[in-house]
């Protein structure tokens, strides 16, 4: 495989976004294989923010160490960045910023060259692009195509204007070198380009999502936004609430009265949400939860990346109740997952969480067209009518009773309640019925163990010296160190679990391979081995953790691994 | 005579002359003048006496958790407009633990009704102050008197323009039987607050207190209920004499006429996927 990395910083609000999202659209256009990482501060101006674009000609799951372009539109991104250069790497500044030492500078003062073309200031950012380009391309096309899809509702004068400003910008990037160009996939990839931010939400349009509440809430919110833009033309309703509590009970009311119903948070917000978490339990009623997690705890860091919730996520409550807990590696799973969540929701009507973080939410990636036919949906044992004598908390072996919804029987009434209750719904207090209340609902686990997802794998089944255990957003990180692990001649298995609670019996059987199990995770105690350990009293050979709030490069885990970190 | 279609025999909770025997009849009644069918209708609580309420009525309920009655009732309205949604529940469960969202609920003017049974005192965990409790009263966590300023929420819900704002008083149920039928009929969020006397917990606001001081401000011929700064004035009167009956009511929008979605008939009943998704998709390629 050939990489191109490319890392442009610069302050907040100084473009960053409006440049990366170009070249984002670009890249794809153009045929190659992207992942793209969005490194930024929790602040609206100032501070250090960037983006790590990895272009390839075969498909990539995440950023790797090296920068081979370097753009800084400010001096603290060369100081910050100018040690992660590649050999023959090159800086490309913004205007003043001084010659390094040993790197090769190019000096272009975007918005001085947007002037010169007679164009606003704001068209620096097309410069910026279009000098970029000069190292992917030898011609515009692809960035003219995504200019005029951008500001084509801004009129002809906007769109040439962009397009001027690139070619300018290209120009001086060329002038006196002999650019070679990233190597392309032989045949252009059928793909999409979008993040987890984007798959999520889409996924649950795609399994039929009619209701949304949520409080916003980084690195959440993009969900939240994404259904507020399309909720009329789709026909479904974002419902901002004024608090997280108020979220899920509003997705809590709705799910009750029939529709697939949802909300997004991070684990402050999650936190707030527990409560209402065992009333789904209680009254049985499905609600799908996504937890985009940041670094807690409490505030934290707010736009970066951890996956320090999980145990919070399984065991997080007051009294037992059934749940499940999914956990998306990247953008297609975080996708089809989501058909997952809102299937098991109903089929076994108790709340489902989807544990996301910022590291899924804000990266990009290219994946082969997301097929909304490939969710099918399933509502479980939903009834249409019933009379008089129906009771929603039947007894039955599955612990799944009929569920009618209020308004449509013949007679039938849907009495539901967070109170422990009779097979009516109705209050009780005595042991017996507890006891027998109790035993349906958590009967529920039986089903959902036998359902759950099977772990996914990846590098070599047969005697592997190192198998590499993770779950969600390091799902692409894994998969390539087990790629650097084979390069060296060390035969590595990865075992990616998109299902963390019930925790599937298939993981048992990993243990009976040969080779160092090694669990991989993002946050400091280890929350997926004590995990594995309580559920499968399984215990791994070692673990690779990292806390910093910034997600895995292959390259940390393969160090942690042979440099001793991994025992 | 209505048939009592709403009406069931169940043993309650409730203390024998408890202030809730005459807010569950009159609400009963309301409903059965209106000629609703129990299928249609959806009670709504959280946790308290009042919160059982629902378990002793006929309809559908959603018994939630202390304080998120309304939250949960807005969404069950959202996802069915064609449900009747009654959303019931305490001064304790309402004005301290579901502060934030009576007020929230007050600007979204969901097209529910709120009933609260305000007892000025938390019953079910035994006889301790609440939000509405009168200043001094001694109670089990105050015991040298309540020192806060009492929780008015007529004039809270009249400030936050909310579109129907009633005060009933439990112990005249013709009365509040029909300031519950104005407020079901209401299109859009109504308050119903009822002075509930606890008979168990709360010997101040007794049967007799309450006898000797309530009015039907709406028999004044110079009270204009659509006046707010009248309503708002009325809504301080408390002591010798205490006003009940429909203190404010205005025309506003709703919630769901704010929702693009609703236009397209109830939620639950339209298709789950939208036909126009696969222009979301397209967007990433």
């Amino acid at each position: 495989m050939r990489n191109f990395n490319i890392l442009i910083g610069g302050e907040a609000g100084q473009g960053l976004v409006s440049v990366s999202n170009l070249l984002i659209r670009a890249i794809t256009k153009e045929g190659w294989y992207l992942f793209a990482q969005q490194d930024y501060m929790s602040r609206i101006r100032g501070g250090h923010n960037f983006v790590r674009l990895r272009l390839a000609d075969q498909p990539v799951y995440c950023c790797e160490r090296g920068v081979d372009l370097l753009v800084a539109l400010d001096q603290v991104t060369i100081d910050l960045h100018h040690e992660e250069l590649n050999q023959n790497g090159v800086v490309i500044a913004d205007g003043q910023s001084s010659p390094g030492e040993n790197f090769d500078l190019i000096s272009i003062s975007f918005a001085e060259i947007a002037k010169k073309q007679g164009q606003p200031p704001i068209m620096a950012n097309a410069v910026a692009a279009g000098a970029i380009w000069a190292f992917l391309a030898d011609n515009l096309s692809a960035i003219e195509l995504v200019l005029a899809e951008t500001f084509g509702d801004k009129g002809d004068e906007v769109v040439q204007g962009n397009i001027k400003c690139a070619q300018a910008g290209f120009n001086l990037a060329r002038e006196g070198r002999t650019l070679t160009h990233p190597a392309k996939p032989l045949e252009p990839p059928e793909v999409m380009i979008l993040k987890g931010n984007d798959a999520l939400p889409t996924g649950a349009l795609a399994a039929g999502l009619k209701f949304m509440s949520a409080y916003p809430m980084t690195p959440a919110t993009g969900v939240t936004e994404f259904i507020a833009a399309h909720s009329e033309r789709l026909s479904v309703v974002m419902e901002q609430a004024e608090d997280e509590i108020a979220a899920i009970n509003m997705a809590i009311g709705a799910a009750y009265a029939g529709v697939r119903a949802m909300t997004a948070t991070s684990g402050g917000g999650f936190a707030l949400m527990t409560e209402a978490l065992g009333l789904a339990g209680s009254a049985e009623i499905p609600v799908v939860v996504i937890n985009a997690q940041r670094p807690g705890p409490s505030t934290g860091l707010p736009t970066r990346t951890e996956q320090g919730d999980l145990l919070f996520a399984v065991y997080g409550g007051s009294g037992d109740y059934p749940k499940a807990v999914l956990a998306p590696g990247d953008v297609e799973e975080a996708f089809y997952l989501m058909g997952t969540a809102f299937n098991l929701a109903d089929q076994f009507q108790t709340p489902v969480i989807v544990l996301s973080d910022q590291h899924l939410a804000d990266s990009y990636q290219t994946v082969k067209p997301l097929d909304p036919a490939k969710i099918s949906i399933d509502r479980g044992n939903l009834i249409t009518d019933a009379g008089p004598e129906y009771k929603r908390y039947q007894y039955t072996d599955s612990g799944v009773s009929p569920r009618l919804l209020p308004g449509f029987g013949s007679g039938g009434l849907v009495v539901s309640a967070g109170d422990e209750h009779d097979e009516e719904g109705h209050l009780i207090e005595d042991a017996e019925t507890r006891i027998k209340m109790m035993e349906k609902r958590m009967r529920k686990l039986d089903g959902m163990k036998t359902a759950a997802l099977a772990p996914v794998t990846y590098g070599v089944q047969e005697e592997p010296e190192y198998i590499l255990i993770g779950f969600g957003s390091t799902k692409g990180a894994v998969r390539e160190a087990v790629d650097l692990l084979i390069g060296k001649g060390i035969p590595s298995l990865q075992v990616h679990l998109p299902q963390v609670y019930p925790l599937p019996d298939k993981l048992r059987q990993i243990w009976n391979l040969p080779g160092r199990k090694i669990i991989v995770e993002n946050n400091y105690v280890g929350q997926l081995e004590k995990l594995i350990g309580a559920e499968l009293a399984a215990a791994p050979d070692g673990h690779v953790r990292k806390y910093d709030g910034r997600p895995f490069a292959p390259q940390d885990i393969v160090e942690q691994l042979l440099g001793g970190g991994g025992r | 005579m209505t048939e009592k279609r709403f009406t069931v025999s169940r043993e309650t909770a409730w203390c024998p002359g408890c202030g809730n025997f005459g807010i569950i009849n009159s609400l009963s009644q309301a409903l059965d003048n209106l000629g609703l069918d129990p299928k249609d209708v959806l009670f709504v609580s959280g946790i308290g006496q009042a919160g059982k309420t629902p378990h002793y009525i006929k309809g559908n309920v959603l018994n939630t958790l202390h304080g998120r009655t309304l939250p949960t009732a807005t969404g069950a309205k959202i996802a069915n407009q064609e449900l009747t949604v009654i959303a019931m529940g305490g001064d304790g469960d309402g004005y301290a633990e579901g502060g934030n969202h009576f007020l929230h609920a007050l600007r979204k003017n969901v097209d529910i009704t709120y009933i609260v049974h305000n007892n000025q005192v938390f019953g079910l965990t035994k006889g301790q102050a609440s939000p509405s409790s009168d200043l001094g009263m001694i109670t089990g966590t105050t015991p040298r008197g309540v020192s806060y300023e009492s929780f008015n929420p007529l004039a809270v819900a009249i400030t936050l323009n909310a579109g129907f704002v009633a005060r009933g008083y439990a112990g005249d149920q013709e009365h509040l039987s029909k300031v519950l039928q104005a407020a079901i009929q209401y299109p859009g969020f109504a308050l119903v607050d009822v002075l509930q006397p606890c008979v168990t917990f709360n010997k101040v606001n007794t049967y007799q207190w309450y006898r000797a001081r309530v009015y039907d401000l709406n028999q004044d011929p110079d009270y204009n209920p659509h006046d707010r700064k009248m309503a708002w004035e009325r809504s301080w009167e408390w002591g010798e004499e205490i006003p009940i009956g429909i203190f404010y009511q205005v025309e506003r929008a709703t919630l769901s006429e704010h929702i693009p979605a609703l236009e397209n008939g109830p939620l639950v009943k339209q298709p789950l996927v939208s036909p126009y998704l696969g222009e979301v998709l397209a967007q990433f390629k």
